[in-house]
């Protein structure tokens, strides 16, 4: 029962961050939702995970969209889509459908004992080239958010080199 | 010791490029001081693996149960190739300190030669097929940047473009071989492949060897992807030495050479291989014959030395063509560093529009005329010794019709490069050029190559036996210099293939009375001129890529929710494929 | 109602990503892109973890995830990074603008 009250109030929180008109609005429902994730996450036996989730998806990343929203302004955010409104539905229900199609076998399961294991050894010797790309992509990410938003030097002419 | 060693010859000069490109271009020699030390601190470091190279796994890098472990070993084959590369890839990045001078985006350039000498170190260490075709991958991507450096011109960015077509076309070889193989033996290993490969199932070896043959003629430019490397001319010259030299083009050979214990019995693999050397060879010479830009004269005898080296690997010559490796190695590079130089100083790569520039450049001349003799194979010099192991070792196990052709191909060796030599340095002055000698740090760049291009020879005993302690599957036999130096000696080939080099001296001295001769053949010479139509043939490959990538243009509209729905139909296409299929 | 909770944590999932996915087909404001995208992943991820614990390997299921979360934080600091940059020079953050090497 907790479980369908949480997953229910996550639905109603993601779809609000879309359906929000106001950018700040919308970052918020993002965060609770998040929360909400990170919630199921602990319950379903991934403390560690849940912990990470918690503090960059509703912590981080929301300080960042408040961050780049206060820089760039509000804007009147719901412009109708580019794509003809019965194509989107039908290719989310179509999609929706077959996923669930797959999904079906879990809802005859239940849930298994947690096992305990060490994330540890799994994270740092069975996936350690998992490990080392992260470092790669987060210097790389940094190198990309430096190079963005160093404003003071940038040249017109550079950008078509770019 | 050996771990740190490998890890540095690969993480130095990749660190290097990072520090670079970081300094900014606004502080250029900080730049030209930080690319000079990583990437020679990268070729001591492979200078210093050489006396602890072995065949066993000398380190391994754990990446998880999915891909294998990543593992480098330090044998006779990698070491000396990262050798070469790292050493004559830090002469090069000297010379580039006054090629280059006063260039803009020197970060750009620094950062990407460190870049590809560190990967091409990487290539020939890793014995991980995967990881190898990532390094594969790594170095046809820096030579595309770099031979399209000045991204203004637009015959410098089709020279590029064309170099990525043509060595992707390899790349899927590779890349095909090496996924059927791990298919099969379970392991990305290439030495546990090496051992095994006689319990594979005919069809996979024979795909894989035909597939790694594909790769390695594009990557080395052989017959017949061999068009690519004199249109990759328009890159800066110390770049085209980088390429011709130490990096790019010796990832071939050492392709067919690492693989050739397990493709040896592949039935018609051998025969391809000393065909495609020796078609390459042949065509290459006398495409060179009839250029007359400097450095697509040069080139086109890369091609035609290249070919040499393959035909050896096919006729079961290993050493001989590793040995050849390294002599053209240095000789093709200081060729290229001393044409650097005289194009720097006149400006123009036209042949004839050179002459009598000895005058002026008497170092260059000096330097030049080395390498030129290493080339054409004229004794004592390094080039000499290597070409006559090749001959020697096409003649005993090769068929005798590529003999024949490799033979004839040496005195046109020798040919254009007595008219290439006469042409920019002896002949008469064609215009008022007056060049001035290179500058410091060319000099220092070119008489160490120099010095070598005299001496190297000297060391094929110990190179034998670094090959032979540390490769256990190639059988190459251990001897010492003298041994070498006696047995080309005694060998009436060598008399024969000096006869046909002094042949094709005699053929330039003579040229005036041979006018006769030349006119016969000047259908020939215009058939050269087009690359014999692979030009054409080539030239359709990379225009059908371009063509159907801009054609494809229409679908990328630009609108982030036509491409998500694209995204989306995508994955309902999968999901539908999976429910159908069970 | 009889669901399972494995049951309730695949419609969970199933239901992120449909979000997102309508979200990324449906929204034209460059940051709102970015929030959909992270709904998108949030979904992915709670498979991840459901699927590491149903098939006995729940920190393999977890190590996925935190792969994916920091995948996923990455994208979305490069992403903010480019809006703002974006509506600093082009004033706008509407995607439709954003379309200068059509032809």
């Amino acid at each position: 029962m907790v479980f369908i009250l949480i997953v229910a109030g996550m639905v109603v929180c993601a779809i609000m961050a879309i359906r929000a008109s106001r950018l700040l609005i919308s970052a918020i429902w993002l965060a609770a939702t998040s929360a909400l994730v990170a919630l199921l996450m602990y319950m379903l036996g991934a403390p560690e995970v849940a912990v990470i989730e918690l503090s960059v998806g509703a912590g981080l990343v929301t300080v960042l969209f408040v961050f780049a929203i206060n820089i760039s302004g509000e804007e009147t955010p719901n412009l109708k889509s580019l794509l003809p409104r019965p194509l989107t539905w039908i290719s989310i229900i179509a999609f929706l459908t077959l996923l669930g199609y797959f999904c079906l076998p879990a809802f005859l399961r239940s849930l298994p004992e947690a096992q305990a294991s060490s994330l540890q050894t799994v994270l740092w010797e069975d996936r350690s080239l998992d490990v080392v790309l992260q470092a790669l992509l987060i210097f790389a990410g940094v190198l990309g958010v430096i190079g963005l938003l160093s404003e003071g030097n940038h040249h017109p002419a550079k950008e078509h080199d770019v | 010791m050996t771990p740190t060693l490998i890890l540095s010859i690969i993480a130095l000069p990749w660190a290097g490029a990072i520090l670079v490109w970081w300094t900014g271009d606004a502080r250029p020699r900080l730049q030209n001081a930080l690319a000079i030390l990583f990437s020679l601190s990268a070729g001591i470091a492979a200078l210093l693996l050489i006396p602890s190279a072995r065949s066993e796994t000398a380190l391994t890098l754990p990446v998880g149960g999915v891909f294998g472990d990543f593992t480098f070993v330090a044998d006779g084959l990698g070491v000396f190739l990262a050798a070469i590369a790292t050493v004559i890839g830090s002469l090069a990045v000297i010379f580039s300190v006054d090629y280059m001078h006063g260039e803009a985006q020197l970060g750009r350039y620094f950062a990407l030669v460190l870049f590809f000498i560190g990967a091409m170190a990487g290539l020939v260490l890793t014995t991980n097929l995967l990881l190898m075709f990532v390094f594969w991958e790594i170095t046809a991507l820096c030579s595309y940047a770099l031979i399209s450096f000045n991204s203004d011109d637009p015959k410098a960015v089709y020279g590029g473009i064309k170099a990525l077509v043509m060595t992707q076309l390899g790349g899927i070889g590779l890349l095909a071989g090496a996924l059927l193989i791990y298919s099969a033996l379970g392991s990305y290993d290439l030495n546990l492949f090496i051992e095994k490969a006689e319990t594979l199932p005919t069809s996979v070896l024979t795909v894989a060897a035909f597939g790694f043959l594909i790769a390695a003629a594009a990557k080395s430019a052989q017959f017949p992807f061999q068009t690519w490397l004199p249109d990759a001319m328009e890159a800066p010259t110390p770049i085209s030495a980088l390429i011709h030299a130490a990096t790019m083009v010796n990832a071939g050979v050492y392709l067919l050479a690492r693989f050739y214990p397990a493709f040896e019995s592949v039935p018609g693999w051998k025969t391809a291989v000393v065909a495609i050397g020796v078609i390459t060879a042949l065509l290459a010479g006398v495409m060179a014959l009839v250029s007359n830009d400097l450095k697509r004269v040069l080139a086109y005898s890369t091609v035609s030395q290249l070919g040499y080296m393959v035909y050896a690997i096919g006729a079961g010559g290993i050493f001989a063509s590793q040995f050849h490796l390294l002599s053209h190695s240095v000789f093709k590079a200081l060729l290229f560093l001393a044409a650097g130089a005289v194009i720097h100083s006149i400006g123009t790569r036209d042949m004839r529009q050179m002459g009598d520039l000895g005058k002026h450049m008497p170092l260059t001349r000096a330097v030049f005329v080395v390498g030129a003799l290493a080339l054409a194979g004229v004794p004592i010099l390094n080039g000499f010794w290597s070409k006559e192991l090749i001959l020697e070792a096409g003649l005993a196990h090769g068929p005798i019709w590529a003999y024949a052709i490799m033979v004839f191909s040496a005195g046109l060796t020798a040919l254009y490069t007595f008219r290439c030599v006469w042409m920019v340095f002896y002949g008469p002055a064609q215009s008022k050029h007056h060049g001035h000698d290179a500058g410091t740090a060319m000099k220092v760049a070119l008489i160490p190559l120099a010095i070598g291009a005299v001496t190297t020879w000297l060391l094929a005993g110990p190179f034998s036996h670094l090959l032979e302690s540390s490769l256990p599957f190639h059988d190459i036999e251990a001897s010492t210099t003298l041994l070498f130096i006696l047995e080309v000696i005694t060998a009436p080939a060598t008399l024969l293939a000096l006869a046909v080099v002094a042949l094709g001296l005699v053929a330039w001295w003579q040229r005036k009375r041979l006018s006769g001769l030349a006119h016969a053949l000047q259908v020939i010479g215009k058939a050269a001129a087009d690359s014999f139509g692979f030009e054409a043939i080539n030239r359709a490959i990379v225009n059908a890529v371009q063509g159907g990538a801009e054609s494809l243009r229409a679908t990328h509209t630009g609108l982030l929710n036509w491409n998500i729905f694209g995204i989306l139909a995508g994955l309902i296409v999968v999901l539908v494929v999976l429910a159908a299929g069970g | 109602m009889n669901l399972s909770i494995p049951g309730i944590i695949i419609v969970a999932a199933v239901a992120l990503l449909g979000i997102g996915f309508y979200g990324l087909l449906a929204v034209r404001n460059l940051i709102k892109v970015i929030v959909a995208l992270q709904i998108l992943v949030k979904g992915m991820m709670l498979g991840f973890v459901l699927a590491g614990r149903l098939a006995g390997n729940v920190t393999l299921g977890q190590s996925l995830a935190i792969i994916v979360i920091v995948v996923d934080t990455i994208v979305a600091v490069v992403g903010l990074a480019l809006a703002v940059q974006i509506r600093q020079r082009i004033g706008s953050l509407d995607i439709k603008t954003l379309t200068s090497l059509q032809r």
